[in-house]
């Protein structure tokens, strides 16, 4: 995968962009993204099973993800899978990151939210 | 612990989604779903029922996505962002922006809620006739069987047939033989008539009759040769008849004067095929004379097909007993046959086509208001178009666009539908009251409940899809910069579509104004029709005597000759007379004919002639002229040579240029009857029948106890029917009389159907006209307001107001041509539909055409002249300032 491959990617829908950002801590299965997800946002972004699974297909096949041999805890469920970030994966995610740093820099020199708060 | 029904019903929808998605997801979905709620219930019973709808709309979006994918072969590496997230979006913006423009909102809501509204209220008719199971155990195989004779066809059955059809058939699992009639209940105060069913026990067993109380009839009780006296008494005859007396069962009933006990009372709502009545009885007491004897068209019957029987099977069957039959007895079964018919097809079958005429007008009324709705939200649009813009431009994609105004259109069409079910809830009654007598159907029966409340849903996303559509298609493919860069987006384009819109609903309208003209028309035409005597006051009603008290035919006519004198002696009574079927009461029976000196034709082959028996008088008493010879007279008694009198029809069409005076005829099994006047004609069963040919004879000279009465008054008809009851009960104490009618009531009741279908579509073509109306205008002012710098400058360079007018008004007649046009074509093809509904004019009535046109026309030119007025006005200065 080039770099060029990985700007197409962007921008990155607040979605793809929490799983990754779930996953940049390690594999996890689908309701441990959820779950992180939800912690991390403080519940502003609750995913459901649809946009999950329908992220996590796309993301399979767009290579920013891949599924990984399980190493199950005895109470997992045989169904549950863990997925991981493949190294496109991280570099798509650092991408995203960089771009929405700038985006808030600019808007820190124009106090944006000093203003209406509107972004 | 709580059953996991949610959980099961998450599993089992999402069979909704394309397999491979669920094959490869659905184990971990259903997982996730579980824990999510059992976290979510920890919490309390709200949030768990908060985790439960966001659950469903994530699904129901996955769902639409998924397969959105699988068959675009497209967006597998756009991942979706969270589904509820743009749903409650959508919904955010669509509610947000029907509220800042609550004109508009409330215009349309209004429109789309009259066109669910009225739809509703009609399928509401349609479910409870057409659609609605029957009131028995599976219906579906419930069949009458008529008899045929040559070519007229639902005749009575032969008894005898009948019992050979039980013994010779295997396509039905059991028939059953019933007659209605009414019998005469004495021992109480007054004699009282009930509605009686003479049944065969096999015909309880048919239509599975339930009882409440008691038992039903044995197969012995009902034979004619073992026939005992059991009654079966209904469920509301016994409240409403007995008091609901606790000790029914067991209880003597005088019946035509046998005692009966009682065995049986139904179960409550019991419905009974061809009529409710009050009492069933065994067939075997079947009070007519010889009315079950072989070659007499008594009874009817039903049948229940045997499972994997089909009607064509069953009917085959049927035919070959029948001709079995015709060899076996070819004195009384000459061309005689036997057909199947369906209880539903009987029941509705006349009633199908002009309930589907009524679903469709109303329907083109929804589809009128879609347009409608879809010009305005086109508009609306236009307006919208930078709003839209500045949103693309920061990266709103234009499917995200389109879906958005989708979404606000299924809002818009969801709260019309709302208002639409309120709308449909205030019109049941009125509406059921109106069009329940006319239909198979109890007014009650009409209501809204679910499958009615499922179409209006249905309806309403149907809708809010139609007229969301154009606007978001537009939007989807608008080209941004140009968006920008003009004040008024794609004003062309969107020109062309509206005037589209506007075209459909003007072409739509004339349909349903052709419509409207075309039963107008027919209803006139019957409304003219002649009926042969004078229906102004005159009083009908009718009654029964019993067999058992009137057993020879010189009681029978001493009953009614003594009845007639006493009728006459009313004050304010100027003429009475006895008629056995009097003309509209339904009542009638009609007999081959066969001439003297004539070849012995085949039974089916001869012409059918309808015999009424009167007293002297009844021609003067109906003011039907006597053309030729004599009336019946008072010296036409039982011992005399028997005399006919005929139609005017029947007389010209068998003796061409002759008299028919002298000649003699024959029907039925009785002698030679001499043919002494020549009457007008008269319409009998129903105004828009062919015209009969008929015969009447004297009741002394064939005497049969049941029989109408008909009175001439002097004042409202039905102000004497207490009296004529009284002379009546001079004559017989014990005599119940009853359907006291006038005549009018008669005459108006078959019109009334075809009253109401007129005025249903015409009330539907005359809100379609509104609607379209509205629309031409909103287009044309459109049009205007876009072309005001135009026609500013128009004027600036010396253009006067009379040339600008014409250049709007011209405009606006181009697109009421194009849809005259085409509402013609589309008229044309709605008349030959409507062909069986029309009476006395042709599909392709001009006059109608014209009218309809003419009336378009006219409110169309109104339509346009407003906004021409206003572009006349336009103050150049002001119109180049602008911008």
């Amino acid at each position: 995968m080039t770099q060029r491959d990985a700007s197409t990617q962007l921008p990155l829908t607040p979605a793809v962009l929490h799983i990754l950002l779930a996953l940049s801590g390690g594999e996890r299965h689908g309701y441990a993204i959820a779950g992180e997800v939800d912690e991390t946002t403080s519940g502003s972004i609750r995913m459901g099973p649809g946009t999950l699974y329908g992220s996590i297909q796309r993301m399979l096949g767009s290579g920013l993800i891949e599924e990984v041999s399980p190493k199950r805890a005895k109470d997992d469920d045989e169904r549950r899978r863990y997925y991981r970030l493949t190294t496109f994966g991280r570099r798509v995610l650092e991408l995203e990151v960089q771009r929405l740093d700038r985006v808030v820099r600019v808007a820190r020199r124009k106090h944006v939210l000093g203003d209406a708060g509107a972004l | 612990m709580r059953r996991p029904s949610y959980e099961r019903v998450y599993a089992a929808c999402l069979r909704l989604l394309p397999d491979t998605f669920r094959e490869r997801f659905g184990g971990e979905m259903i997982d996730f779903v579980a824990r999510r709620l059992h976290e979510a219930r920890r919490r309390g019973v709200f949030p768990a029922l908060v985790e439960r709808a966001r659950l469903a709309v994530d699904l129901v979006t996955t769902i639409s996505r998924e397969w959105g994918a699988e068959w675009t072969q497209t967006d597998t590496d756009m991942p979706p962002r969270d589904n509820m997230d743009i749903f409650l979006q959508d919904l955010r913006f669509g509610v947000r922006g029907l509220l800042r423009r609550p004109g508009f909102s409330i215009v349309a809501a209004v429109t789309i809620a009259l066109g669910i509204g009225a739809n509703t209220a009609i399928f509401s008719v349609v479910n409870a006739v057409l659609i609605r199971p029957l009131p028995y155990h599976d219906p579906d195989r419930l069949v009458l069987i008529w008899g045929t004779q040559g070519k007229t066809n639902q005749q009575g059955v032969v008894y005898a047939d009948y019992q050979d059809w039980r013994s010779r058939t295997h396509s039905f699992s059991e028939l059953g033989a019933f007659r209605g009639q009414s019998v005469t209940m004495t021992g109480g105060e007054s004699p009282e008539r009930l509605i009686g069913d003479f049944v065969s026990a096999s015909f309880l067993r048919v239509i599975d009759l339930k009882l409440s109380q008691g038992r039903a009839f044995t197969d012995a009780e009902t034979e004619v040769a073992t026939k005992g006296p059991v009654a079966v008494v209904s469920y509301e005859a016994w409240q409403n008849r007995f008091g609901g007396d606790r000790a029914m069962l067991g209880k003597p009933i005088t019946l035509n004067g046998t005692t009966f006990t009682v065995i049986g009372i139904t179960a409550p709502h019991t419905e009974v095929p061809l009529g409710l009545p009050d009492v069933m009885v065994p067939i075997g007491y079947y009070p007519n004379a010889h009315g079950l004897d072989r070659g007499v068209r008594g009874i009817a019957v039903a049948a229940r097909l045997k499972p994997g029987v089909s009607y064509s099977a069953a009917q085959r069957e049927l035919s070959t007993v029948m001709s079995q039959l015709e060899q076996e007895y070819p004195a009384t079964n000459a061309s005689t046959g036997a057909e199947i018919i369906s209880l539903r097809e009987y029941l509705v079958g006349g009633v199908r086509e002009s309930l589907l005429i009524i679903l469709a007008a109303v329907s083109v009324v929804l589809l009128i208001a879609c347009a409608n709705v879809a010009n305005l939200q086109l508009a609306r649009g236009a307006a919208r178009a930078r709003e839209l813009s500045v949103r693309a431009a920061l990266g709103a994609g234009r499917r995200r666009l389109a879906q958005q105004l989708l979404t606000e259109s299924v809002l818009l069409s969801l709260v019309g539908g709302a208002l639409g079910i309120a709308l449909a809830l205030v019109l049941r009654k009125t509406l059921a009251t109106l069009i329940a007598p006319q239909l198979p159907v109890n007014e009650p029966d009409i209501r809204l409940d679910v499958p009615v409340l499922i179409f209006a849903l249905g309806i309403s996303m149907v809708t809010g899809l139609l007229f969301g559509l154009a606007p978001a298609w537009k939007a989807s493919r608008t080209d941004i910069t140009e968006m920008l860069r003009s004040r008024i987006g794609g004003g062309l384009r969107h020109g062309i579509t509206r005037s589209t819109l506007v075209v459909v609903q003007l072409a739509l309208s004339l349909v349903l104004l052709a419509t409207a003209g075309l039963l107008t028309r027919s209803l006139q035409a019957l409304q003219r029709v002649n009926p042969g005597f004078d229906g102004d006051n005159l009083l009908t009603a009718q009654f029964r005597l019993p067999v058992t008290k009137y057993n020879t035919p010189e009681k029978i006519w001493e009953m009614f000759e003594r009845t007639t004198t006493e009728l006459r002696s009313i004050p304010g009574v100027e003429a009475a007379a006895l008629v056995r079927a009097s003309p509209l009461s339904q009542n009638g029976e009609s007999y081959p004919v066969v001439l003297e000196g004539q070849q012995p034709v085949k039974v089916g082959d001869a012409p059918m002639i309808q015999i009424n028996s009167v007293t002297p008088g009844y021609f003067a008493t109906m003011r039907i002229p006597v053309l030729a010879g004599r009336d019946i007279a008072a010296t036409d008694r039982a011992d005399a040579p028997h005399v006919i009198v005929v139609n005017k029809s029947f007389a010209e069409r068998t003796w061409p240029g002759q008299s028919a005076l002298g000649k003699r005829i024959q029907f039925g099994s009785e002698g030679f009857w001499t043919i002494v006047g020549v009457a007008g004609d008269t319409k009998h069963y129903i105004l828009n029948e062919n015209q009969l040919l008929q015969g009447y004879v004297a009741h002394a000279q064939r005497p049969q106890v049941f029989t109408s009465l008909v009175v001439r008054t002097k004042g409202n008809p039905t102000d004497f029917a207490r009296a004529v009851r009284e002379a009546v009960w001079r004559v017989d104490r014990d005599q119940p009389i009853w359907r006291f009618k006038s005549m009018e009531q008669d005459l108006s009741g078959v019109v009334q159907s075809k009253k109401t279908m007129m005025w249903l579509t015409g009330l539907f073509a005359l809100v379609a006209l509104l609607v379209a109306v509205v629309g031409v205008y909103g287009v044309l002012s459109y049009t205007v307001a876009q072309r005001t710098q135009e026609v500013g400058i128009r004027i600036a360079l010396g253009a006067d107001a009379g040339r600008v007018r014409r250049m709007v008004i011209g405009d606006g007649l181009r697109l009421v041509g194009v849809a005259v046009v085409v509402g013609l074509a589309l008229s044309l093809g709605a008349g030959r539909l409507l062909r069986h509904q029309l009476f006395g004019i042709p599909a392709t009535d001009t006059l109608t055409f014209v009218a309809v046109t003419a009336v378009l026309g006219a409110v169309a030119l109104i339509a346009c002249y407003v906004p021409a007025r206003r572009a006349s006005r336009v103050d150049p200065l002001v119109a180049l300032r602008m911008d």
